[in-house]
């Protein structure tokens, strides 16, 4: 057997152990799924240290002899305190630093998600099909306002809300069946292909 | 209903799921042994990525400018691989064909083996090196992602430092023309989450990067205002993405020619007209990983029709059911 | 003050955050590269987190040899082996670290959520139901798009991709973009109130 007949063998044993859960529940998926979770962590150590700890805190301290590097350094081993009973709040200074993006959230998101879609939503109505978007739009911010009882025309406008979002909910769930799908496929085509070889 | 007899719809309906999984299995394995050829037809959305990335060609010299590039964010892990990787990897055999400059970063780390996994594949064709045709920005962990996003508008090489081999980016050929998004102009973000809304946030927004989405399935009908607005100039949305732009690259990019008996590749602009009637023997392409979504959409065919009939038949034992039960 | 000092730096760098978004002028741009150089040291402890506590669940679970306890230790095994493994050899293309993710962790990753597929097949037999005329609606669709995907769609007749791209851009299109400004305003409502202090869910519990 080759090098990657057995690297092939060993992958299509893991494959199979966790499509024995099929079945049901046995030793060969809890193993599997158990070493799944500890080898995902386990790529995240090195690959950290080498691609993070030390180009932006080993070099700008000990090469480039940037000491100022050290508060934030200081300031992330805080994190280890996230357990601890009594200095838990500790870790709350790494946290908030990285939470003070926000602050460029707020403009943005608003813009991307609120301005610019409203924008186009109030473009002059030409078509069939963008008077069909706008009614739809329009109805479905009606659907979600809750103040105002849904009854009466107003229930009927939002009514158009709803059959609006069952098609969208529809064409989400009509591309969801593909996902799945397709990734069941992504591993049936290597066990035939890669393992067994009976793929044309 | 326990001391009644069951009729055959009661026993349809209590079917035991294991049959259902196994008849699942063979709708997927039968037509992978048995393949024919099935038409994929391209999409606008994936059209419009292909047609933007082709924009960063040289009309003088038909190749990739030096002061264009193209980011291509990872950012799955190997669950939804199957759908994802025949995009990146298309998309860069694309890019390397052209000669066009391309990045790739991620945010997980299991994502970054999957990167260096489509880049090894891609590249086997082509004579491309790192730090001149592409660069590797290798991974950077996720609390980095808005800094990082909004640090490349300024300047890309100060925002990622260094590549995944150490090197400083700053220092690297390829970014001698590059410094932002005005040069880097087209993210694409790989992502089985709405990850990419947060690149239309903060780079489109800020700085009107142009973003495209590679999405799976299932993140693809949310995306359609995107679309709509222009935030996203195109969307390769699952399995059928990845197949639309693997013809696309086959077609165009890397058209075959046969002259005097040898077989040339070579590449030509996009056109309706060509797509229309073109048609890609897979059987002629050799490296099974560039046809890999193709070779899945035959499964895909029989698989939906295999769930629509699973809705159809449930229905019908739901109806008799309900119709006897009301006669009650 | 373990609570307040924290919300008084979100607040203030976060207005300074607000601000730098709309000018561009050199302090703006020399606050950012201030923010990014320490953020970018800030970020690689954080993966101590994960680890810890995945460390603290298995360890517990082995020290009181809950059922199935012999699972932590795989886990925790695979964790270090694999740690141990990118640090020998490093993380490149070619070392023993991509072996064990194209053979070990790439199956079981992509396998995991494959299984997902049979549920659904499961699901479409006896849950997907036409109950009431919304559920019609929504199964119609479905099927619609499903079959304006794959091939066998523009076989059968070519209207139904032509339809299956008419609900995805007008119907579904409306319907999402609906969804998205509602999702828009709440997001920009949330970022709004973490910076104001309102929202303080993210320092965690206790004083």
């Amino acid at each position: 057997m080759s090098f990657e007949a057995i690297s092939n063998f060993i992958a299509a044993f893991f494959t199979l152990s966790i499509f024995s859960f099929l079945y049901k529940d046995n030793p060969f998926y809890k193993f599997a799924e158990a070493m799944f979770v500890g080898v995902s962590m386990g790529y995240a150590i090195p690959l950290v240290y080498i691609n993070t700890f030390i180009p932006f805190v080993y070099r700008p301290i000990f090469v480039e002899h940037n000491f100022w590097i050290l508060i934030p350094a200081l300031m992330g081993s805080l994190y280890i305190f996230r357990f601890s009973k009594n200095y838990s709040w500790l870790s709350r200074y790494p946290i908030v630093f990285g939470m003070a993006i926000v602050g460029m959230g707020v403009p943005l998101s608003m813009h991307a998600s609120v301005l610019v879609q409203m924008r186009s939503a109030m473009m002059p109505i030409e078509t069939l099909n963008s008077a069909l978007i706008f009614v739809g739009t329009i109805t479905i911010l009606l659907y979600f306002f809750f103040s105002k009882e849904h009854k009466g025309v107003y229930g009927k406008i939002t009514n158009i809300g709803i059959w609006y979002m069952m098609v969208g909910f529809g064409a989400s769930f009509g591309y969801t069946v593909m996902a799945r799908i397709s990734l069941l496929i992504g591993r049936i085509q290597f066990l035939l292909g890669d393992w067994l070889g009976v793929m044309k | 209903m326990a001391n009644e007899k069951k009729n055959f719809f009661d026993r349809m309906q209590a079917l035991d799921r294991r049959y259902i999984y196994l008849v699942v299995a063979l709708a997927i394995i039968l037509p992978l042994i048995i393949p024919f050829n099935s038409k994929t037809y391209v999409t606008e959305p994936a059209e419009n990525v292909y047609k933007k990335i082709d924009s960063f060609v040289s009309p003088e010299t038909n190749l990739g400018r030096r002061d264009r590039a193209v980011l291509l964010v990872f950012n799955h892990d190997a669950s939804t691989m199957a759908e994802l990787f025949p995009m990146e990897v298309s998309i860069l055999r694309h890019c390397f064909q052209r000669k066009i400059p391309v990045f790739t970063i991620c945010f997980l780390p299991t994502a970054k083996p999957l990167m260096d996994y489509a880049l090894q594949t891609a590249k086997e064709d082509f004579n491309v090196q790192s730090g001149i045709d592409y660069v590797n920005f290798g991974f950077k962990p996720w609390a980095l992602f808005t800094p990082i996003v909004l640090g490349m508008g300024d300047d890309i090489a100060k925002a990622v430092e260094t590549d995944d081999e150490g090197r400083i980016v700053e220092n690297l050929e390829i970014m001698k023309e590059i410094k932002n998004y005005n040069e880097m102009n087209l993210v694409v973000d790989f992502a089985a989450s709405a990850a990419v809304v947060r690149w239309i946030t903060y780079a489109r927004s800020r700085f009107g990067a142009n973003v495209a989405a590679g999405v799976t399935a299932v993140m693809a009908a949310d995306n359609y205002p995107y679309l709509q607005t222009g935030q996203l100039v195109g969307m390769l949305a699952g399995l059928k993405g990845a197949a639309e732009y693997e013809k696309l690259v086959d077609v165009f990019a890397m058209h075959r020619v046969k002259e005097n008996g040898v077989e040339k590749i070579v590449s030509r602009n996009y056109s309706k007209e060509v797509l229309k009637d073109s048609w890609i023997k897979l059987s002629d392409i050799k490296n099974t990983s560039y046809k890999m979504a193709r070779l899945g959409m035959n499964a895909q065919t029989i698989a939906h029709i295999m769930i629509i009939v699973f809705i159809v038949l449930g229905n019908i034992g739901y109806f008799v059911n309900k119709k006897r039960d009301a006669k009650k | 003050m373990k609570r307040q000092i924290p919300l008084l730096i979100v607040i203030i760098l976060g207005f300074i955050f607000a601000i730098h978004t709309f000018v561009p002028h050199k302090a703006s741009a020399d606050f950012y590269d201030w923010y990014q150089t320490w953020m970018k040291a800030i970020s690689p402890f954080m993966v101590l987190l994960g680890i810890m506590s995945l460390f603290m669940v298995n360890t517990a679970k082995i020290r009181r040899k809950v059922p199935n306890w012999q699972y932590s230790v795989v886990t925790l095994l695979s964790l270090i082996v694999t740690g141990a493994i990118g640090f020998i050899w490093g993380t490149q293309e070619g070392t023993p670290f991509m072996w064990t993710f194209k053979n070990i962790q790439l199956p079981m990753g992509a396998t995991m959520f494959s299984l997902l597929a049979f549920y659904i097949a499961s699901a479409a037999y006896k849950a997907f139901r036409a109950r009431s005329l919304e559920a019609t609606v929504l199964l119609a669709a479905a099927i619609i798009v499903m079959l304006g995907q794959v091939p066998i769609g523009m076989a059968i007749s070519k209207w139904i991709p032509e339809v299956s791209n008419w609900i995805l851009n007008v119907p579904n299109l409306a319907a999402k973009r609906g969804i998205a400004l509602g999702v828009g305003l709440g997001m920009t409502a949330t970022s709004l109130k973490i910076l104001l202090g309102i929202e303080r869910t993210y320092l965690g519990g206790g004083e």
